[in-house]
């Protein structure tokens, strides 16, 4: 076990529910998932499955956000930032898919349930499904993605995989091999950006996964996050209540992805944070060279070992930057400004990229032993990537800098 | 529509043989590999659907006889100056459809290369043999067994350790070699290999590299256990296991060359072994291009295909010329194994240098360039449907093979520099 101390963060900003939730997790997932790892491995139905329904359910991440009066916990201050870091970085340390997951689930609670944005309709609708019971709730984002024809509704470029019908009296929804960011086989709530008919401005609309007509399609291998089995959608006629329709717009949708990015790039670094502690063992354990030589002291593996430190302690820093930059809106501006967008796109983006680059490194310096499933590393590998890519293109996230740091007009 | 065809090849200097063999393997690989090579992760243990394509390859066309010389039923290749020109333009085929299997079947000829070469060719371990590989339809496989549990890649790092820190022993009893020891890692074990080249030594804690021998040994010598294969990130082609040696015995002459020479043409692995990965990782990225091109094509940003759109065009550009200069660079490191009238034998430590630096160097642009590309292709990139996610873990592992990074950067350090303590 490592020490969470060793790469620093800033401490002083955590409140006593933030260390607590953190602590709690870390037991869960070290008892739940990363004892159970080396003969269960990634199972979904015996290790991933029961792992995510306690971290949702029974420590309660999923009800975190909303108002009590509505069964939640409350904890919906923009300084929840800090919560929303302290816990996904140990999840991600046990499991990057199980963290991607709460990501999403903590994202929307946050752009619905968000003091200073406290959306009264649409979390009366929504709370409930979180909070009553004991069911754990999967959530999935639609977002806009490579299209297959010239002229489609857009957004930034992109294209919206979803068209929603009708307005004040409800939605229609309709859209074929539909891609969800996650789950697409089990989610129980769809967040959808659709594209409105005969309307510029996309509507965010939660889509409940058993609604009539909304189909799934078989799950796909992909190359990592096991716990999040993903599948095609087809939404064949798709009715939702207009009380489902959280935003229209793009304050809305920046919102919901500032908070998302923080939890991908908080996701990143405990996938960090577990790699630093097979690579400890590694080099405080391997000779090389013959007797007598530790891994650790030979120069070129040990400035090597060093790289990846700072890497993770750039990142740690970085994913706590974000948060505290969500924490003061007063400060920095809304999470729903296209500025506070920006920096969370660049900070997930640059975590991810080093993630990928240190993971690299890693398995260079344990050659074999980096890619056998035994040592565990070459599964952080896979599902770093796997959210790499699924972040988005690097160079088209940079015209979403170019566009607010230099006003391009026709990107 | 441009083809992976369109990429230079060096013309110049290209095997006799390189448009039969090209085209046979092209056939097999679309017909044999592709269609099945999206299950192949989930069939790592029992190889139900990569062994058929296998057994066509190896037993049916006969590619295993390859190297043994044409009186004993083989191809007379191991004796060919283009035998590497010829190995790269094969390689390179099976590599666009599976780098596991290239590894499999470059790896099966490892051990061979010990005895079926000049100057230190064995003719009678030749005869022992080739009924093995040249008497049957039926696929076999070889492996070299090197990596130890204790050292890691210290086996393969002969020229610092100088095999003191192997611990198979080979023990002469009379007219045998008995043979203890544990050995893991090496390609093509995990109950597939019939015939194993086994690295020992005769001296424990010997620094004397005429205490490393190669020993032959059949996988149904008693004492002869391979584990089951370790699973792994890919490549579920080329199996690994565990094998363990205890009180195995084989006849003295089943030493591969002799004192001495077994540890100086050890270097002939190294070398080939480096180009043949070259040639797996630009065959890799041939079939990137390939789904790349259906990729940019079909997906639209912006109102215009992927691929007009400028920011992206540059990765594109990227991608090509990685494949246009690692492919030169490739049939170049397989001229330089071939000819040795002009860059040296095949086990000289300058040769193996030179190829350890071509191979670092393509698998670093693969690793960066095919990472970009992944990203490029945002959530398809991880989607097993569009291929280059299976080359990216598979080709991963490459780069890792025959000893890690660091030791080949030491290698090269080593060589250029004339370091004296690395």
């Amino acid at each position: 076990m490592s020490d969470p101390d060793l790469f620093p963060y800033p401490a002083s900003r955590l409140g006593q529910v933030d260390v607590g939730l953190a602590s709690s997790l870390r037991d869960l997932v070290e008892k739940e998932v990363m004892a159970k790892r080396p003969e269960l491995k990634e199972d979904y139905a015996q290790v991933l499955l029961p792992s995510l329904r306690k971290i949702l359910t029974e420590i309660g991440v999923q009800r975190m956000f909303w108002p009590e009066k509505l069964g939640g916990e409350g904890h919906n201050q923009p300084s929840a930032a800090y919560t929303v870091v302290s816990a996904l970085e140990q999840i991600g340390r046990a499991d990057t898919g199980l963290a991607f997951l709460t990501a999403h689930n903590l994202a929307l609670q946050a752009a619905l349930a968000l003091e200073g944005n406290y959306q009264e309709e649409g979390c009366s609708a929504m709370a409930p499904l979180f909070c009553e019971g004991d069911r754990p709730v999967i959530v999935s984002f639609v977002l806009p993605v490579f299209g297959e024809e010239e002229e489609a509704p857009r957004w930034r470029g992109k294209y919206l995989q979803v068209q929603a019908a009708g307005g004040k009296d409800g939605w229609v929804l309709n859209g074929k091999g539909v891609r969800p960011t996650c789950s697409g086989a089990d989610a129980d709530l769809f967040g959808v950006l659709c594209a409105v008919k005969d309307d510029e401005e996309p509507a965010f609309i939660a889509v409940p996964g058993d609604l009539s007509g909304l189909k799934r399609g078989k799950e796909f291998k992909k190359t990592g996050l096991a716990a999040s089995r993903n599948a095609e959608l087809t939404f064949d006629n798709v009715e939702v209540p207009a009380v489902n329709c959280a935003w229209r717009g793009e304050e809305g949708l920046f919102r919901l992805l500032s908070w998302y990015y923080l939890g991908l790039a908080a996701t990143g670094v405990g996938a960090l944070l577990a790699v630093y502690e097979i690579i400890k063992e590694w080099g405080d354990t391997r000779v090389i060279k013959g007797r007598g030589h530790i891994f650790k002291e030979n120069p070129l593996t040990a400035a090597l070992m060093g790289e990846i430190a700072k890497e993770i302690v750039m990142d740690r820093l970085l994913a706590y930057d974000l948060a505290g930059i969500l924490a003061e809106p007063e400060t920095y501006g809304d999470a729903g400004s296209e500025g506070v967008f920006v920096a969370a796109t660049m900070i997930a983006h640059h975590v991810y990229g080093s993630a990928d680059y240190t993971i690299h490194r890693t398995m260079e310096l344990m050659a074999s032993a980096g890619y056998a499933k035994e040592w565990q590393l070459e599964r952080y590998w896979r599902d770093v990537k796997t959210v790499q890519c699924y972040l988005g293109a690097a160079e088209l996230a940079k015209h979403d800098y170019a566009r607010w740091f230099y006003k391009t007009k026709t990107l | 529509m441009r083809t992976i065809d369109d990429f230079t090849r060096p013309l110049e200097y290209i095997s006799p043989m390189d448009g039969l063999l090209g085209s046979i393997f092209r056939d097999w690989v679309e017909n044999e590999v592709i269609p099945y090579r999206r299950e192949f992760d989930e069939d790592y243990l029992e190889h139900h659907l990569i062994h058929p394509p296998f057994k066509k390859l190896l037993g049916g066309y006969g590619l295993q006889r390859m190297i043994f010389p044409e009186d004993l039923g083989g191809w007379g290749m191991g004796q060919s100056n283009y035998m590497c020109g010829a190995a790269y333009r094969m390689f390179e085929e099976i590599g666009r459809a599976d780098t596991g299997m290239a590894m499999a079947f470059g790896a099966l000829f490892w051990p061979l290369l010990f005895i079926a070469l000049k100057p230190h060719e064995n003719r009678r371990l030749l005869e022992e043999f080739a009924p093995m590989f040249c008497g049957t339809t039926e696929a076999v496989f070889a492996a070299l067994c090197m990596t130890e549990p204790q050292g890691g890649s210290d086996i393969e790092n002969v020229e610092v350790v100088k095999g003191s820190t192997i611990q198979t022993t080979a023990v002469p009893d009379g007219d045998e070699w008995v043979i203890n020891g544990h050995k893991i890692w090496a390609s093509n074990t995990g109950g597939l290999a019939k015939l194993m080249a086994v690295v020992c030594t005769t001296n424990p804690g010997s620094n004397d590299p005429r205490d490393i021998a190669v020993i032959y040994v059949t996988s149904d010598t008693p004492g002869v256990t391979q584990g089951s294969p370790y699973e792994k990130a890919g490549m579920a082609a080329d199996k690994n296991s565990d094998l363990w040696l205890e009180n195995a015995r084989v006849p003295l002459w089943y030493r591969a060359i002799g004192p001495g020479d077994d540890a100086k043409y050890f270097g002939e692995i190294m070398s080939t072994g480096n180009m043949g990965i070259i040639a797996w990782i630009t065959g890799a990225m041939m079939n990137i291009y390939e789904r790349l091109q259906d990729f940019v094509n079909l997906k639209f940003y912006r109102g215009r295909p992927l691929k007009e759109d400028d920011a992206i065009a540059g990765v594109l550009a990227d991608f090509a010329a990685n494949i246009e200069i690692l492919r030169v660079i490739g049939y170049q490191s397989a001229r330089m194994c071939d000819r040795h009238d002009l860059y040296g034998p095949l086990c000289d430590p300058g040769l193996v240098a030179k190829t350890r630096a071509q191979r670092n160097f393509a698998t670093e642009r693969f690793i960066e360039c095919t990472g970009k590309v992944m990203n490029l292709m945002e959530c398809y990139g991880a989607d097993r449907d569009w291929d280059v996610e299976k080359h990216w873990r598979d080709a991963k592992m490459l780069q890792l093979v025959e000893g890690s990074k660091q030791l080949c950067q030491m290698e090269v350090a080593r060589w250029f520099y004339e370091c004296k303590t690395l």
